[in-house]
């Protein structure tokens, strides 16, 4: 078969424009994907000039237990009626569950009031905190420049992104699960229902203190922003290294079932956490 | 049918809550413990559950030598802050060992139970304590 002229040098390239335009007009309008670019070697480089907060953090509970009474949050008139509630009831020996179904204690709930240790590390583009005693006690800290989603997706620890300002992480967080405790103790906290905002200031305050200087922000409950500082002692010990934990295994015995094999087994809790008994082997 | 199960679940829960019954784990107060007392027990180790946040020991004792042993059921904090703050193992005490414990009741008097402060190996003499404030400054060994 042969084909004229005019079929090559105008019919097929209008045909392959027209088949473009189709093809065109028929694709949804796709954003450009956007990568986490892989680190350079500079990048690498440049995180030995952070300031060094390499080893365990362990909290100053006395300090907490202290802020309680002398920096109380500055609850609106709903809230104190129900801390004020729950600080009766701990008082009287029916201390309220704050943080139960081993949910995580959130953010920033997990930095007010834990009594356990975290780690800190440093990547390119991120800080992550590491906490002990839930396995679900994870802090992603974006300092790759980014900002926050524009279409929420609330998580207990929310979104969070930092920037340094000379040897001072800045973390603002938003988009935190309105059910997260705003808590002060074990025993008082309230669900933050919705629009929390925190701001943080981290930063070693002598060679081995580090300070978490947090401005909250929850207005749903408070009046105004709640400034407060949570205090963590730098550990080396290999005996502070931190150990898994899972919050679970809390509920249940260790056992072996009828057909040899090793099963956990659920225990008797009370209302206000403690267990009360745990089943026979 | 699916109803008549609802209801029943509902009301067995209710039931558990009305006895003080759960089944959830948590990180709690533990203010169900009367801190300004100090009671001692000795007995024989049961059973140390290593788990996280709270430890539990159940022994078999009595606060005195005229009373017959029971079960008590101590707890404690989480097995990290063990180790470091009162030298703790997941083997510390194995089922069998005598021990003298120090505790704060549970403020109910018909509960045998408590929160641990000082355990003491009557063999070895080897004492464990369970007081996470203070391990309050950096560089610890």
């Amino acid at each position: 078969m042969k084909f004229s002229p005019f079929f090559h040098f105008v019919a097929v390239p209008l045909a392959l424009v027209a088949a473009v335009s189709i093809a065109s007009a028929e694709a949804p309008n796709k954003a450009p994907t956007v990568i986490n670019p892989p680190p350079t070697a500079q990048d690498w480089a440049d995180l030995a000039k952070l300031p060094d907060w390499s080893g365990v953090w362990n909290p100053k509970i006395s300090d907490q237990d202290v802020q309680v009474k002398t920096n109380p949050p500055p609850w609106n008139e709903t809230a104190a009626k129900k801390i004020e509630f729950m600080f009766a009831e701990e008082k009287a020996g029916r201390p309220r569950l704050i943080f139960s179904y081993c949910l995580p204690e959130a953010h920033p709930s997990w930095m007010l009031v834990t009594h356990n240790a975290l780690e800190i590390l440093f990547t390119p583009g991120r800080v992550t905190m590491l906490g002990e005693s839930d396995g679900n006690r994870i802090r992603r800290i974006y300092t790759d420049g980014r900002g926050h989603p524009e279409i929420s997706d609330p998580t207990f620890h929310g979104h969070s992104i930092g920037h340094w300002e000379d040897d001072t992480l800045v973390v603002d967080t938003v988009d935190i699960v309105p059910q997260a405790p705003l808590a002060i103790s074990e025993a008082a906290g309230l669900p933050n229902n919705g629009d929390m905002h925190v701001i943080e200031r981290i930063h070693l305050e002598g060679k081995d203190i580090l300070h978490d200087d947090l401005e909250i922000i929850a207005p749903k409950i408070l009046t105004k922003p709640w400034k407060t500082t949570r205090i963590f002692f730098r550990q080396r010990a290999r005996k502070f290294d931190i150990v898994e934990g899972v919050c679970e295994t809390g509920d249940l015995a260790e056992r072996v079932n009828a057909e040899g094999d090793s099963v956990f087994v659920p225990v008797e809790k009370s209302i206000w956490g403690h267990t009360l008994a745990v089943p026979a082997k | 049918m699916r109803n008549l199960i609802k209801s029943i679940g509902a009301l067995a829960a209710l039931g558990m809550l009305a006895l003080g019954v759960s089944s959830v784990a948590a990180h709690h107060s533990s203010t169900m413990f009367d801190h300004s007392k100090s009671v001692t027990i000795k007995g024989t180790v049961v059973e140390l559950r290593w788990v996280n946040p709270h430890v539990t020991l159940t022994i078999n004792g009595s606060l005195s030598d005229d009373e017959a042993p029971s079960e008590w059921l101590l707890e404690m904090t989480s097995p990290g802050n063990l180790v470091r703050a009162g030298g703790w193992r997941r083997d510390a005490v194995k089922p069998g060992d005598k021990v003298e414990i120090v505790f704060s009741p549970l403020r109910d008097p018909d509960k045998k139970g408590g929160a641990l402060k000082k355990l003491t190996v009557l063999a070895t003499g080897e004492v464990f304590t369970a007081n996470i404030r203070e391990q309050e400054k950096p560089g610890l060994e």
